[in-house]
């Protein structure tokens, strides 16, 4: 089945007559993914490369049956945009943008968890169930429709870590990637769980960062599950490097979170923890049926 | 975007938050005459102004300033022209700024506040609970340290997004800060300010260190520190304007203005040209455990415009310390051939002396390894990441 988005998913585009929109859409409309609407203000024409379309997310929503958004709106716009989707009721929002101000992001969690949806981004590639929906900006040639379920907190870590996997022999069943700011909107606790009991994903893959302690919570969730499907980590981000004020908060608001206690954490939890990216289709070989 | 103390008090003042009087100075002569201006008989404060924290534990470079730190108290006009000279035109050293220091261009000459009592208080975003936090210290010296080491010593109060700070948190803070229910008040406005200020500014950071607590009882800002959210400076043009192109390196400057990100790394003798902070990292720590070090990144981002991305290699390829770049670009968003343009134009245009090692994947990735391989120009092509990194560092070896 993969996780939270598959073929039955009802797919609505938030500013989906944009130049970026466009581009990618085409590459969407090549796959089976259902998408059923497109939102854009001040339409002109009633469809955009054969998606009808709709002025608001909830005219989209009451004509479509629509129950997902993926925004290509800019980041000034995203907070608005979201916020519209959760009022129209829809439950999962994926956002591309690059840039949302900090703030915006905060009241966006906000309002995502009084209601209960999942917010993957922003700056997210999306999320990907192979064969099925593509909600995002992934290259759907590199995709290859298997059993290994990815979760990410790095953009461009999550097309190595498909890489590595074709390079096993393998493919993925969803692909999903949480969003690279300092505050990611979708934990790798819920991911870990929707995995556990996806009966398509046999193994999962996490790639974590410094910053926050999203890792530490995943470690300690996947500890406590009761059915473990194996789990393989790696984690970026050298301490040294770091002098964005995300690190310098970290600091200040939890004391010291490096990239060894990350790591710590998730072998005691029973994970494999790799060294190095390059190290993971190895690493994978050994579940290879 | 960080701004200078100065330029942070001034924007407090406006959030109803009091600060001492003061003035910048650009030169000895100017410094009297603010000194006279923001009080009659003193003594005043010379406070280097330089983006970087520990100022008064600093040092000058030069022989003229060596008896001096960053922040000085003097009592006579006289001595305020001489410290002011000293200062202006000098190079400071703090535990905070690299080796070198940083050039002092202008002072900031305040009036000099007896206080009863100092204390930390800041506020910023905590990305773990997804919400501002206020943090709160009776030591006013070393809070990173403090965070670190002794982290009971730090009172961190969890704020609401548009929710008014609560009585409850306030009475915390003055009992923490062991202060008289009389300063409940002024305490309460204090932090509410700061509060509003944070949010209205879109700050990352908003740090008072220290707060002083004046002989009227009044609660003063007696340093300020303003760090922004880069994502969120296009709705403050005005803040936008108060950035100091002196405090940040030249190259990280440029790459900016083509929305890139470059970074220098301690040692190493690789570029890196990649598009993603995490890429970024990851072959960090790769080539790191292959024995080699990378000189500095060039993150392009989403950058997809064919000139930016020319400009960029080129502005790369002034660092001396480069032997060898590799190019790692992850397609989805980045389309692979426009950043192949980018390469071949580059390179084509300031001519090839070393090795580069490309390697694409995702987004139309077959066009853009056509484009390298037509070039003539001799780049390394890889399909792995190991591969490319094998290739560019044998061909290193080779030249060598």
């Amino acid at each position: 089945m993969s996780i939270l988005a598959n073929r039955n998913t009802r797919v609505v585009i938030q500013g989906i007559t944009g130049r970026q929109a466009s581009f990618h859409l085409r590459h969407i409309l090549s796959t089976p993914t259902n998408v059923v609407a497109g939102v854009t203000k001040n339409a002109t024409e009633s469809s955009h490369l054969g998606v009808a379309l709709y002025e608001s997310v909830k005219a989209a929503v009451e004509a479509t049956g629509a129950n997902a958004s993926l925004l290509f709106v800019p980041a000034p716009n995203v907070k608005e945009a979201v916020f519209e989707a959760i009022d129209a009721g829809i439950k999962l929002i994926v956002s591309i943008a690059y840039g949302v101000p900090i703030l915006d992001v905060m009241e966006i969690q906000q309002k995502v968890k009084a209601a209960g949806a999942v917010f993957l981004g922003p700056n997210t590639p999306g999320i990907a169930s192979c064969d099925e929906a593509y909600l995002g900006i992934f290259d759907q040639n590199i995709l290859k429709k298997g059993r290994v379920g990815i979760v990410s907190r790095s953009s461009t870590l999550t097309y190595e870590a498909i890489l590595e996997t074709n390079q096993a022999g393998l493919g993925q069943s969803t692909v999903v990637g949480l969003g690279d700011d300092m505050i990611a909107g979708a934990s790798f606790e819920k991911m870990l769980a929707l995995f556990e009991k996806d009966e398509d994903t046999d193994i999962v893959v996490l790639i974590g960062a410094l910053g926050g302690t999203y890792e530490e919570e995943a470690a300690l969730c996947y500890q406590n599950l009761k059915i473990k499907k194996p789990l393989i980590v790696y984690i970026t981000g050298l301490e040294n490097l770091e002098d964005d004020i995300g690190y310098a908060s970290d600091i200040l608001t939890h004391g010291k979170v490096t990239v060894e206690d990350k790591k710590q954490a998730f072998r005691q939890a029973g994970a494999i923890v790799l060294d190095n990216i390059t190290d993971l289709h190895t690493a994978l070989l050994r579940f290879k049926k | 975007m960080n701004i200078h103390e100065y330029q942070a008090k001034k924007l407090l003042k406006k959030f109803k938050i009091s600060v001492p009087q003061g003035r910048i100075a650009y030169t000895k002569n100017e410094a009297r005459k603010a000194a006279t201006a923001v009080s009659e008989k003193g003594p005043w404060v010379l406070k280097a102004q330089i983006q970087a924290g520990a100022r008064a534990k600093g040092h000058f470079a030069e022989q003229k300033a060596k008896k001096v730190s960053g922040i000085e108290v003097v009592s006579s006009l006289e001595a305020v022209g001489q410290t002011a000279d000293k200062m202006i035109g000098s190079t400071l050293i703090t535990p905070q700024t690299d080796k070198k220091g940083k050039l002092v261009s202008k002072i900031y000459v305040e009036e000099h506040i007896k206080t009863k009592k100092t204390f930390y208080l800041s506020l910023i975003v905590n990305r773990i609970g997804s919400c501002i936090t206020l943090l709160v210290a009776n030591a006013t010296d070393n809070i990173v340290e403090l965070a670190q080491k002794k982290s009971h010593l730090i009172l961190r109060v969890n704020l609401n997004l548009h929710q008014r700070i609560k009585k409850q948190d306030i009475l915390n803070v003055l009992k923490f800060l062991r202060l008289d229910a009389f300063y409940f008040q002024a305490l309460k406005n204090f932090i509410q300010n700061l509060y509003k200020a944070f949010v209205d500014l879109d700050a990352t950071m908003l740090e008072i260190n220290p707060v002083g607590i004046d002989e009227n009882d009044c609660l003063k800002a007696l340093d300020a520190k303003i760090s922004f959210d880069d994502n969120a400076l296009y709705r403050h043009k005005d803040i936008l304007n108060l950035m100091d192109d002196y405090e940040t390196p030249e190259t990280t400057l440029k790459a900016a203005q083509y929305g890139f990100k470059y970074k220098n790394f301690k040692d190493g003798n690789i570029g890196l040209i990649v598009n993603g902070e995490g890429l970024a990292l990851c072959l960090y720590d790769y080539l790191t455990h292959l024995g080699c070090a990378p000189a500095c990144y060039l993150n392009i981002r989403g950058g997809t415009d064919e000139d930016k991305i020319a400009q960029s290699i080129k502005l790369m390829m002034t660092n001396p310390k480069i032997e060898g770049i590799l190019i790692d670009i992850l397609g989805g968003f980045v389309r692979c051939d426009l950043v192949a343009d980018g390469i071949v134009s580059a390179i084509s245009e300031i001519g090839l002396n070393i090795p580069v090692a490309v390697r694409f994947e995702g987004t139309n990735k077959q066009a853009a390894i056509k484009i390298i391989e037509q070039s003539g120009l001799g780049l390394l092509v890889a399909d792995l990441l190991s591969e490319a990194v094998e290739k560019l560092l044998n061909k290193m070896k080779e030249d060598a």
